[in-house]
Parts: C-alpha cells; sequence; structure tokens
C-alpha cells in the first residue's frame, strides 16, 4: 500500500496510541514516543514495523505517541492510519486478508 | 461524563466560557482564532478548551479543578486530528514556559523558549534540528550578517539595505518571508528578489520557512493584534532567530528604519533591544529617500492600488517595474486594488 496523504489515527488518551503516516521519500521513518518507552519502546517499534510490512506499506514517515496502548490497539491504529491515508473506503478493506 | 465540541464563533455563551476560563488559567485569548473546541461537563460546563489558528495549536487550558484527568490530551487529539484532515501534519504550539512538560509528553518537542514566559513547540522530534541543518550547508567563513525581509514588493529601498550589508560584510544570509499572506504570491516576490540582487555575488537567498516571522512562530505580524501580543510573538520569534544565526555564524541583523508600520517599528524596537543579549548585533539602515520621497513597499503598493504605477516607478528597480508592466502582473495588479488596506499596519 501506498501512503498518499497525511493521515492520523487514535487519541493521546491513556492505553491509546495515536498514529500519523506521512508520504516519505524512501523507507520506513519511525517516530516513537512512549509513556511507556523503557518497558515497551522495542516491543512497540516491532508491533508497528510488522503491521506496516504486513500491509506492503515500503515508505512512510510514522509518528506514533504512544500512552500505553496493547498491541492490538497500537496494530489498529496503524492499520486506520494507513487506509485513511490512501482513502481506502469501508468497501474496499482487505478484512481477512492482510488486515485480520 | 464530558464531551468535546466544536465551539463556535456565534456560540456567545461557550464563547464567554471560554474567555473566562482562559483569563482564569492566565492565559491571554489570541484575538485570530479559526478553530475552537472545549470540553462540556453534564452541566454544560467547560473544563478545558484548545483554539488552533493555521497550524498552530494555542489557547490551550484545563479548568484547575479538573487537572490529572486527562483532558488537555483529549483536546489536543481532537485538534491534531483536525489540522491532519486539513493536510497539516507539521503542528506548532505554544503555551506557557512552566507547561512545556506536559506537550512533551504529547509528542511536542521544543524549538525555543522566551524564559519565564512561552514555550514554542512542533510536533515533529526533528523538525527544527532538519531545518538549521539544510541551512548550515549555505554556511560561509567570514562576517556574515542576515536581512529578513517581506520584499512586498522589491523596492530600491529594499536594495539599498541588501547593497549596505553586502558592502559591510563578507556574506549576506537574506532570508525572504515564504509564508503568502498578500496579493503578491511568494513565487513572484522571491523572483524579483533575486533579479534584484543577481549582480551581488556576496548574498545567499534562503526561504523563510516555518521558523521565521511565519503565521506559525509571528502571527501578529500578519493579522492585527494588540502590543502585548506583538511583543511576545517578536520575542519569540528572535529566540529562534538566536539559533539560526549561531547554525550559520551570523555576527549581525540588518534592518531597515520603520516609520510607518506599527507592528514592523515595534519589531525593530525588540529586536535592538533582544539581539545584544543573543550576542548579536543589530543595524538599522535609514530608509532610502529618492526626489525627497522616501522609499517603502507600503507606498508602493498603495501607489499601484490607486493606479498610479508611474508615480513610483523612481523606486523600483528595473526587474520589478518590467514585472508590473507585463500583462503577467495583470491578476496581481487586480488583487492589490481590490484590497482594503495596502499599507502594512
Amino acid at each position: 500500500m501506498e501512503i498518499l496523504k497525511p493521515a492520523i489515527a487514535g487519541t493521546l488518551e491513556s492505553s491509546d496510541a495515536q498514529v500519523a503516516v506521512e508520504p516519505a521519500e524512501d523507507g520506513i521513518e519511525l517516530y516513537l514516543e512512549s509513556s511507556v518507552m523503557n518497558q515497551y519502546g522495542r516491543q512497540i517499534k516491532a508491533t508497528v514495523l510488522e503491521t506496516l510490512e504486513r500491509l506492503g506499506v515500503e515508505k512512510a514517515r510514522v509518528t506514533v505517541v504512544d500512552k500505553g496502548a496493547l498491541d492490538c490497539t497500537i496494530k489498529a491504529r496503524v492499520e486506520c492510519a494507513v487506509f485513511r491515508s490512501c482513502d481506502a473506503s469501508d468497501a474496499n478493506i482487505p478484512w481477512g486478508g492482510v488486515v485480520r | 461524563m464530558a464531551s468535546l465540541g466544536e465551539i463556535y464563533p456565534y456560540d456567545r455563551r461557550s464563547q464567554g466560557q471560554m474567555d473566562a476560563l482562559l483569563l482564569a488559567e492566565g492565559i491571554r485569548r489570541d484575538k485570530n482564532l479559526d478553530y475552537s473546541c472545549g470540553v462540556f461537563d453534564e452541566d454544560g460546563t467547560l473544563i478545558a478548551t484548545g483554539s488552533s489558528f493555521k497550524k498552530t495549536l494555542r489557547c490551550l487550558a484545563v479548568s484547575s479543578e479538573h487537572r490529572g484527568e486527562g483532558l488537555m490530551n483529549q483536546v489536543v487529539s481532537h485538534l491534531l486530528e483536525r489540522q491532519m484532515q486539513h493536510g497539516n501534519s507539521h503542528v506548532f504550539l505554544y503555551t506557557k514556559a512552566k507547561n512545556a512538560r506536559i506537550f512533551a509528553d504529547l509528542g511536542f518537542y521544543e524549538i525555543a523558549r522566551v524564559e519565564g514566559e512561552l514555550v514554542f513547540l512542533e510536533n515533529r522530534r526533528d523538525g527544527f534540528g532538519r531545518y538549521l541543518k539544510a541551512l548550515a550547508k549555505t554556511r560561509q567563513e567570514g562576517k556574515c550578517a542576515a536581512i529578513v525581509m517581506n520584499a512586498n514588493p522589491f523596492t530600491l529601498g529594499h536594495r539599498h539595505l541588501v547593497e549596505q550589508a553586502a558592502a559591510e560584510n563578507d556574506w549576506v544570509h537574506l532570508f525572504l518571508l515564504s509564508e503568502e499572506a498578500g496579493p503578491i504570491p511568494f513565487s513572484v516576490r522571491k523572483r524579483l528578489v533575486r533579479e534584484g540582487v543577481a549582480d551581488l555575488t556576496n548574498v545567499i537567498l534562503h526561504d523563510s520557512g516555518p521558523y521565521i516571522i511565519s503565521s506559525a512562530t509571528f502571527p501578529s505580524y500578519f493579522l492585527r493584534d494588540e502590543d502585548a501580543a506583538i511583543l511576545a510573538h517578536a520575542r519569540l520569534d528572535l529566540a529562534v532567530f538566536g539559533k539560526i544565526a549561531a547554525s550559520l555564524g551570523i555576527t549581525a541583523r540588518y534592518v531597515g528604519e520603520e516609520k510607518s508600520s506599527h507592528v514592523t517599528a515595534l519589531y525593530n524596537e525588540t529586536m535592538a533591544r533582544e539581539l545584544p543579549a543573543l550576542g548579536l548585533g543589530f543595524r538599522e539602515i535609514p530608509r532610502l529617500a529618492l526626489e525627497g520621497e522616501t522609499v517603502s513597499a507600503s507606498t508602493v503598493r498603495q501607489a499601484i492600488q490607486n493606479g498610479e504605477l508611474s508615480s513610483v516607478a523612481c523606486m523600483l528597480p528595473e526587474s520589478t517595474l518590467r514585472y508590473f508592466e507585463s500583462a503577467e502582473a495583470a491578476p496581481v495588479i487586480a488583487a492589490i486594488r481590490a484590497m482594503e488596506e495596502a499599507r502594512h499596519y
């Protein structure tokens, strides 16, 4: 999937994460800020990168402000931001495909 | 359950609550806001608020009785989402110096501060750093000066200022305001400056970008506001400029003396006071007078508005005059004529 325009998903509220994606020239640029950076920073990073890879996103600038979100939340927020950035409507979201 | 919603300009009750909340929390309400929202409790009392103006978030406050409930997070989430919908992924924020930490937790990074007063932040960790790094590539050895100009449009007065700086320094970094804020588009202003200084080989032209006199650092430069706001914005703008100067090895800033524009005059006064404190020189060059009249871009715009370009032809370098006489300038001239006020306030 290609990031066509800036998009955001999630909130800054406790137990959530705010994920913003923007078009980038090459590769994945990931900026992570987390209230639990020391404990879970590495795991959050891995979840974000894994989700992007699964969606086939190769070029993006991704900013994550995490407020202690669970892995499933982070995954969902990343997916949502990516779909919003390429205007994927409800109909063409690959439920059961790369989203499961 | 508290609920978050937009505060409309015509909703006088909520607007009144917003004023009261900002006042109670000691935050000056900006005159220029293009969107406001608030969190209301069950009784419809406003307990948190935030607004935005272009790419900046401002007037953010939480009622002191409701601290620690994560209300600011809600407000900022909402404002950021809206910024993103408008295509702004690079967002700025001002806050009182003591509150900077709250926003650091929300993914905002400090650009500069006016000690004990304001902090200016952005939502990109490497935003300002990257900007400075890109600028530093044009760093030169020797004595370097800076000029920031709007050149709206480029006149012989601007030329005079650049010539003076170019003669007294080894290099001049010329920053042109890149904000679109008037009838003359940035691309035209830039071309006229480039043509107007083409023969001065020690002048380096830069786009000012979001960090010098932009609607983010200095909104009151573009839209009317009270003096206290102008002074606060000017000091903040200079704090940011201090960092830019350091990365380019700039030792002095040159400005044209200002007689007509209130906001520019205040800005100049602030520079005279603040720049020496930052270890930078401040040099105010008297206005160029030609045929008994001082040259100013305001006068030129006024003349264009009155349809009397020929009366100010002597104030313009050949390249600027040629542009305004060309067919290409017709829509720009029409836009200047349609303006209510051609002069800068």
